[in-house]
């Protein structure tokens, strides 16, 4: 009996220690949301006044227009979560079920793709999405379909690997079986593959947003307007403003942008492990 | 009967969405076609040809699940991977990034002095009876008056002229002025008119109602492609590398240039310039050092933690739900935190430990932070992955070790870690192969300093090859996109073998077949 506690005791140990690792930052944002100065000055770690005054202003300030935001990221990743998964889907199926010529060198392609730094091609992104501006004023540079477009191109790769995979775990018998009925491969996605595998496509769509709700730096150089940011730009401009630092509103608008995520994660970590392992890494 | 319902009312649905983005492709071709963007418009014309091809006949059945896949990898991933690629090839800097033709007109419209006494004249702009441009000009000193149009120029014999007190002309016989609403109306044409003076000398228009004399003293010669300094009788000769430089003095080039093909030159400078050799060199060995360091602390706290935690332990799932949540957050908004909180003056760090350091001015320390930082981000993911793993090695080959007398130091290093790296080592490749490309945290963190711009140097002690590259792309002062492409593109190559040999030893490949 001595000896478990002995044991339990010094896992508990660390186990606390690493537990104030992870906290003591979130426990300062929360510190900061609620302090009525709004900064992340630390005087005392107990707060001696509580003010809801940073989550009032995100509602009720005109300047702060934090609901657009919160919409434009919901919005923006939502429908990147949904399509990209939708056309990677087709693609993953045909890569993992369909015979034909070049399908080692297609996903080595694919591969080699990933590999290049998307960061660097920023700059001929924008001179393209530059140009289709210059005919088609709605979906070029600047403007949230635009934005989107080039999400999605991003997406592709990554979840088409991710759903490969997926694919590959379902017992080929099944669309055999659908073969020897007479359907068509087409059929075998629509009617077979696509109910089995739904669970799997909303996983990999979660990534999905979660990944694009995460994204910053295109999302920073393609909205410019206040009203069409997503919720990380605008929040980061709270911070690196000319001025001041304005922690009080960043800091309570960050808890309300995490809670959704966070829920998601913490209610669905088994499945959204099984996708990590499969070949991803959180960006 | 009802499946013969439901065939038709999918083939229907399919014709409509096809011929739905048919005429969205369609209309984008013609107006991208009229703004001559001919690239994207052939690039959307073989979109819609593949469309067509596609899902109008049975040609080919995997396309059909490709296409739509492949038009947004082409469009927004392989196009711009090949136009860096291409423009790692070309002279492509602040102060090269027009055309050749550009450029010349852009080095003629510049290339204009005043005469040496910079003479100027009161004008009047109006125009003949046939609507043509022209100036009545007024030098009041030597009481001369003249008109003057694009191609010639009329003197005028001031004794038959309405002089005003102040030597000037307001009108000529068959010179009628122009209103002021018609003169704005000709706004932009005026701005550029060169009005007839003498074979060498122009006047352009300084104002509504002043008009300075000019000389082209940049001369451009089409057969032999040189520039020519009338004044000093310079010759400035294309260099072969998007400027003119002067033949005798090559160091000194007209501007702009223009970007030019230069081949293998950036790549070339990358490890021949010392100017951009030392500071590359240097960011790579800190790229290295951060992405070992990242993987090697989040692995190791993972797996600390994940051994800890191997057993039936009280509290144990609300341990790992605080421990999961650093993974769970967005992490742009916790990266800002950390910036923070490593504040000197106010930030909690200090405040926590009563110490009074310099985060982000002292190279050693910002790095220290960034290592820091990034293990708290990472490290709840190898937690993730060890506890999983763990999990799946077998009791009894543990249990097996114990009984033939393993103490438990034993069991771990000769049992348990290496079955746990054989499932790891690929995920442990992927981290490195990611982190080596870590922007963010770079950027929103420290920004890649502290550094010291003294010297032109934009490479900051935490800076990274990508965050390196992204300045010299970007950054303030010069913009220097055909260098940044060719650092990509060394980048890509040293990734793709990093991630080709995580591959090989994760057996992917062997599916491919």
């Amino acid at each position: 009996m001595k000896r478990w506690l002995k044991e339990d005791l010094w896992r508990h140990a660390i186990a606390l220690v690493v537990c104030f690792f992870v906290l003591f930052p979130i426990y300062l944002v929360i510190l900061s949301a609620l302090s009525p100065t709004g900064s992340l000055q630390v005087t005392s770690f107990i707060p001696k006044t509580i003010s809801f005054h940073n989550f009032s202003q995100l509602f009720t300030s005109p300047k702060i227009p934090y609901l657009v935001w919160m919409k434009n990221s919901l919005v923006i990743a939502g429908v990147v979560a949904i399509l990209s998964v939708v056309i990677g889907a087709a693609s993953a199926f045909a890569f993992s079920r369909l015979r034909f010529k070049g399908k080692k060198q297609g996903l080595q392609l694919l591969l080699l793709v990933q590999m290049f730094p998307a960061i660097l091609s920023l700059s001929a992104v924008y001179v393209i999405m530059s140009r289709v501006y210059s005919f088609a004023p709605r979906i070029g540079l600047g403007t949230q379909p635009g934005l989107l477009l080039v999400y999605m191109g991003g997406a592709m790769g990554v979840n088409i690997w991710l759903l490969k995979g997926f694919v590959d775990s379902i017992p080929m018998e099944l669309d055999e079986a659908a073969k020897v009925d007479g359907a068509s491969a087409v059929q075998t996605y629509w009617l077979i593959f696509v109910p089995l595998a739904a669970p799997v496509l909303a996983v990999v769509s979660l990534l999905s947003f979660i990944g694009t709700f995460n994204e910053f730096i295109l999302a920073r150089l393609f909205l410019v307007d206040m009203h069409a940011r997503t919720i990380a730009v605008g929040l980061q401009g709270f911070i690196s403003g000319q001025y001041a630092s304005n922690w009080g509103p960043f800091a309570a608008g960050s808890i309300i942008a995490s809670i959704p995520l966070i829920a998601i994660f913490l209610s669905l970590q088994r499945y959204i492990i099984s996708g990590l392992t499969a070949g991803s890494v959180k960006g | 009967m009802e499946t013969l319902f439901k065939r038709k009312v999918t083939v229907t649905l399919k014709y409509i969405v096809v011929t739905f983005v048919a005429s969205l492709l369609l209309m984008l071709i013609m107006s991208s076609f009229a703004k001559r963007e001919y690239a994207i418009s052939i690039f959307l014309g073989f979109a819609l040809f593949a469309m067509a091809i596609t899902y109008l006949t049975n040609f080919s059945i995997p396309m059909k699940f490709f296409l739509p896949g492949m038009f947004f990898l082409i469009a927004f991933v392989v196009g711009p991977i090949l136009y860096t690629v291409a423009m790692s090839a070309f002279h492509y800097e602040t102060g090269n990034y027009i055309s050749k033709p550009e450029a010349i007109t852009q080095i003629l419209s510049t290339g204009v002095r005043p005469d040496a006494d910079q003479t100027t004249f009161d004008i009047v702009i109006g125009e003949d009876a046939g609507k043509k441009l022209e100036i009545l000009a007024s030098d009041p000193l030597n009481k001369k008056y003249f008109i003057s149009s694009l191609t010639s120029k009329i003197d005028l014999d001031a004794s038959t002229l309405k002089i005003d007190e102040n030597g000037d002309v307001a009108t000529a016989p068959g010179f009628h002025a122009l209103t002021p609403s018609e003169q704005s109306a000709l706004d932009a044409q005026l701005g550029q008119a060169r009005f007839v003076y003498s074979s060498d000398y122009f006047i352009t228009i300084e104002g509504g109602t002043l008009g300075s004399l000019k000389r082209q003293t940049l001369t451009y010669d089409k057969t032999s492609d040189t520039f020519k300094n009338v004044l000093t009788g310079a010759i400035y000769k294309d260099n072969g590398t998007g400027d003119f430089a002067n033949v005798a003095n090559k160091a000194e080039i007209l501007q702009p240039g223009w970007r030019a093909p230069i081949w293998f030159a950036n790549y070339t400078k990358l490890f021949t310039d010392p100017q951009i050799r030392k500071p590359l060199i240097r960011v790579f060995i800190w790229t290295v050092v951060f992405a070992s360091l990242t993987v090697l602390t989040q692995f190791a706290l993972g797996l600390l933690i994940a051994l800890v935690m191997n057993r039936k332990l009280f509290g144990r799932r609300i341990y790992r739900s605080i421990i999961i949540l650093p993974y769970a957050m967005p992490s742009i908004m916790s990266i800002l935190i950390w910036g923070g909180m490593f504040d000197t003056e106010f930030g909690a760090i200090n405040h926590l430990f009563g110490t009074h350091v310099h985060w982000f001015q002292s190279p050693l320390y910002a790095r220290l932070a960034v290592i820091i930082v990034n293990l708290w981000l990472g490290f709840p993911y190898f937690y993730l992955i060890c506890s999983g793993a763990l999990q799946a090695i077998p009791a009894e080959l543990s249990e097996a070790a114990a009984i033939d007398g393993a103490s438990s130091g034993q069991i771990f290093r000769k049992i348990t870690l290496p079955l746990l790296l054989q499932v790891v080592s690929p995920l442990l490749v992927a981290s490195f192969a990611f982190n080596f490309n870590n922007f963010n945290i770079i950027y929103l963190l420290t920004g890649g300093g502290p550094s010291n711009t003294l010297g032109g140097d934009v490479a900051g002690s935490t800076d990274i090859l990508i965050s390196y590259t992204y300045k010299i792309a970007f950054g303030a002062g010069t913009q220097n996109l055909g260098l940044a492409s060719a650092i990509s593109v060394v980048i890509f190559f040293i990734i793709a073998s990093i991630s080709l040999y995580g591959i090989r030893r994760s057996k992917v490949l062997d599916s491919f077949a």
